[in-house]
């Protein structure tokens, strides 16, 4: 209420300015318009008109009295309100300064302050003091605020470098984890070391977050590894006690069908049929199981037995037509995987093709080794079963994982192929159905064919064991010289009389296939058995002077027998040359010391 | 895995010789002498093979089947083949032709009952 009315009493006051001498003024006019109006009236009225005019001017007076100390009055309240104007202006702009200086000055100071990590109590005692009570408590708690909230943000910035710090050991501990232990773990686990070992001898992570989970992964592969092992190892057990029964019921069913004739023959041969296919199950069982084959065969097998004894395991026997006048020999060690793996491929063919449509195996010898075709008319593998198939049969997966349900025979020949080094391939044949081309290497061929001179004659492309003696009189009779005969000579172990017939070709190829001392040098690619006839080329004719107790075995019984008929060939190495009758008796060699 | 001993056999079964044949025609008897009409030729099976080297010179049917170690029947149904082919011929033993010029059953047997009696 005072602010507006300010300006009344200003105006009020400036009119005030001259009343003093207006009052005194005013006495005295109406004093003397008094005098004149009581000298002018008539006597009769002076009386009435003298005390008229003095009553009214007693009355002026006291009015214009009244209002003289009035504004007196008002003045002095005018000139006091003026002052605590004036002072409260220069409160105001005092004020105002104060503030402006704190806003501007000390607030961005006491921030910089602050942030440079002096203490709150620090900074406010070295501030001038705002004199404004409410400004002070401003300051104070401005202080006290940013202090508070410059060491949050600095407990905070500490708190995230310490979590990065943390987050890149952790990737850096999960990135070796990942690429380094846990592969290195993976594979020790599979060589068969225990959970403990595996975490004992690696580097473990030391986060938990990663330890516990790499832990209970490590502890739960082992133990499904260990289980899988022992499903293994046991079904492996059982197969080799039924490979074992089989075994032995084949040789049983080979007694009783020497002892019984007629109806029961039939009977038995259908049995020995059926076991001998029970036989190639339990076989294919045991090799994935990594188990062992159940026959091991301790001397070459020539090559019509093998396929013989290849296809008299699967069921539709009767559909393969075996095309076969190689006199090679399989070694006595891969004889038993070379079967197995010709009897699930000709099983493959035959299951694969029109029951009355014939399975047909060719056999050819060429340099780079037997090579069997099993060809079937069957339909055309489409072309990703084909690539299958030659994924599975190139042995490179030998996981049981990868096994898939009819396909176990494949996987087998994979891995036989891959044991011996045979190569399976697949091809469209031209019968219209698959063929499979086996190339067996030359070192599982027991009877190496002989090197093609020129110089010597060949009775025919196929029958290259045919070739050693170039008399006339084995010439003539190329056909029955077995096998079994050619690998003899090659055991022998003096280089008796030299006879005119060893081939020159071979002479210099002895010479140099030979150390110092006499010990035979085999050249890369060459087998030890061809590395040896070349030393002792010289002999064969003695030998052939004793055809009948052939030994083609590589075994110590053979090497007797060898030195045994080295010595007595002392005798005979003038004598008689293989005879044509005694062509057929090295035929009987191999079952007479069987 | 148990060790047993090494095989010592042959891997083929008889049945894979035979072709899966069981039944011999009865063409030939035990001491039936079979004798070879050619040389083996290449491509051949090699029982065959060894059969007509065996028997160039005449050989019982028994003792072929003692020389292969294969049972009678078996060397039956092999000679069968063969003599179909006609690369070896059978000599039935003489006795055999005498078989008709035998007395008849019913005299022997009278012949018997006379003897017994006396």
């Amino acid at each position: 209420m005072p602010v507006p009315a300010r300006p009344r009493q200003r105006r009020s006051a400036q009119k005030t300015g001259s009343t003093p001498v207006v009052f005194p003024a005013v006495l005295v006019v109406t004093a003397a318009g008094a005098g004149a109006a009581v000298g002018l009236a008539p006597e009769g009225a002076r009386p009435w008109v003298a005390g008229t005019a003095t009553a009214a001017w007693v009355c002026i007076a006291a009015v214009v009295a009244f209002t003289a100390a009035r504004l007196r009055k008002a003045h002095r309240q005018t000139v006091s309100r003026t002052g605590e104007l004036e002072m409260t202006k220069n409160n105001w702009s005092q004020h105002g300064a104060e503030t402006d200086q704190l806003v501007n000055v000390t607030l961005p100071a006491v921030a910089e302050q602050l942030k440079n990590g002096v203490g709150a109590d620090k900074v406010l005692a070295g501030l001038p003091t705002p004199s404004d009570p409410y400004l002070r408590r401003m300051l104070h708690v401005f202080t006290t605020e940013v202090a508070e909230s410059v060491r949050r943000t600095a407990d905070a910035q500490s708190d995230l470098d310490m979590m990065r710090r943390e987050l890149a050991k952790g990737t850096q501990e999960l990135e070796r984890l990942t690429h380094d232990t846990l592969p290195a773990a993976v594979s020790l686990l599979r060589e068969g070391s225990s959970a403990d070992t595996v975490l004992a001898k690696l580097d473990w992570p030391t986060n938990p977050l990663l330890r516990s989970p790499a832990e209970s992964f490590i502890r739960e592969l082992a133990y499904s590894e260990r289980r899988s092992a022992a499903a293994q190892a046991a079904s492996a057990k059982a197969l080799s006690r039924v490979q074992a029964k089989t075994v032995g019921m084949l040789a049983d069913l080979r007694d009783m069908q020497d002892r019984h004739g007629g109806e029961i023959f039939g009977d038995l041969l259908r049995l020995d049929h059926s076991t001998s296919q029970l036989g190639l199950m339990t076989d294919r069982l045991a090799l994935l199981m990594g188990g062992r084959s159940s026959r091991v065969w301790n001397k070459p097998i020539v090559m019509e037995s093998i396929l013989r004894g290849s296809v008299g395991r699967i069921a539709a026997y009767r559909r393969v037509r075996l095309h076969n006048s190689s006199k090679a020999s399989i070694a006595g060690f891969a004889a038993e995987g070379v079967m197995h793996l010709l009897a699930e491929l000709m099983d493959n063919a035959a299951n694969f093709s029109p029951p009355i449509d014939e399975v047909h195996v060719y056999v050819e010898e060429r340099s780079a080794g037997l090579v069997i075709t099993i060809e079937d008319s069957g339909l055309k593998m489409s072309d990703a079963s084909m690539r299958r198939a030659e994924e599975s049969v190139s042995g490179q997966v030998t996981d049981l994982a990868s096994l898939q349900g009819t396909r176990l025979g494949l996987s087998v020949v994979g891995r036989l192929a891959a044991k011996h080094g045979i190569s399976v391939n697949y091809r469209p044949s031209s019968r219209g159905g698959t063929g499979v081309v086996v190339l067996l290497p030359p070192q599982l061929v027991a009877q190496q064919r002989e090197p093609v001179g020129p110089e010597r004659p060949r009775p025919g492309a196929d029958l290259p064991a045919a070739a050693p003696a170039a008399t006339p009189a084995s010439a003539a009779v190329p056909a029955p010289v077995p096998a079994a005969e050619e690998s003899f000579p090659v055991r022998t172990p003096q280089p008796a009389a030299p006879v005119d017939e060893a081939p020159p070709v071979d002479m210099p190829r002895r010479r140099g296939a030979a150390t110092p001392g006499g010990l035979p040098v085999r050249a890369p690619g060459r087998t030890m058995a061809e590395a040896e006839r070349g030393r002792s080329k010289a002999a064969p004719e003695p030998s052939r002077a004793e055809p009948d107790a052939n030994a083609p075995a590589r075994d110590a019984g053979s090497r007797f027998g060898a030195f045994h008929r080295g010595r007595h060939a002392g005798g005979n190495t003038d004598g008689s040359p293989a005879a044509p009758g005694e062509d057929a008796r090295p035929e009987t060699g191999p079952e007479a010391d069987g | 895995m148990s060790r047993k001993p090494v095989d010592i056999g042959d891997p083929d079964r008889l049945y894979t010789v035979t072709g899966g044949r069981s039944e011999a025609d009865d063409a030939f008897d035990l001491v039936t002498l079979i004798v070879s009409e050619c040389e083996p030729t290449a491509g051949m099976q090699s029982e065959h093979v060894r059969i007509l080297e065996l028997c160039r010179h005449p050989t019982a049917l028994v003792e072929v089947s003692a020389e292969l170690k294969l049972p009678i029947t078996v060397v039956r149904i092999l000679l069968g083949d063969l003599h179909a082919m006609g690369k070896v011929s059978a000599r039935h033993p003489r006795a055999a032709d005498s078989v008709a010029t035998l007395p008849e059953t019913a005299l022997l047997q009278e012949v018997l009952h006379g003897l017994r009696n006396l």
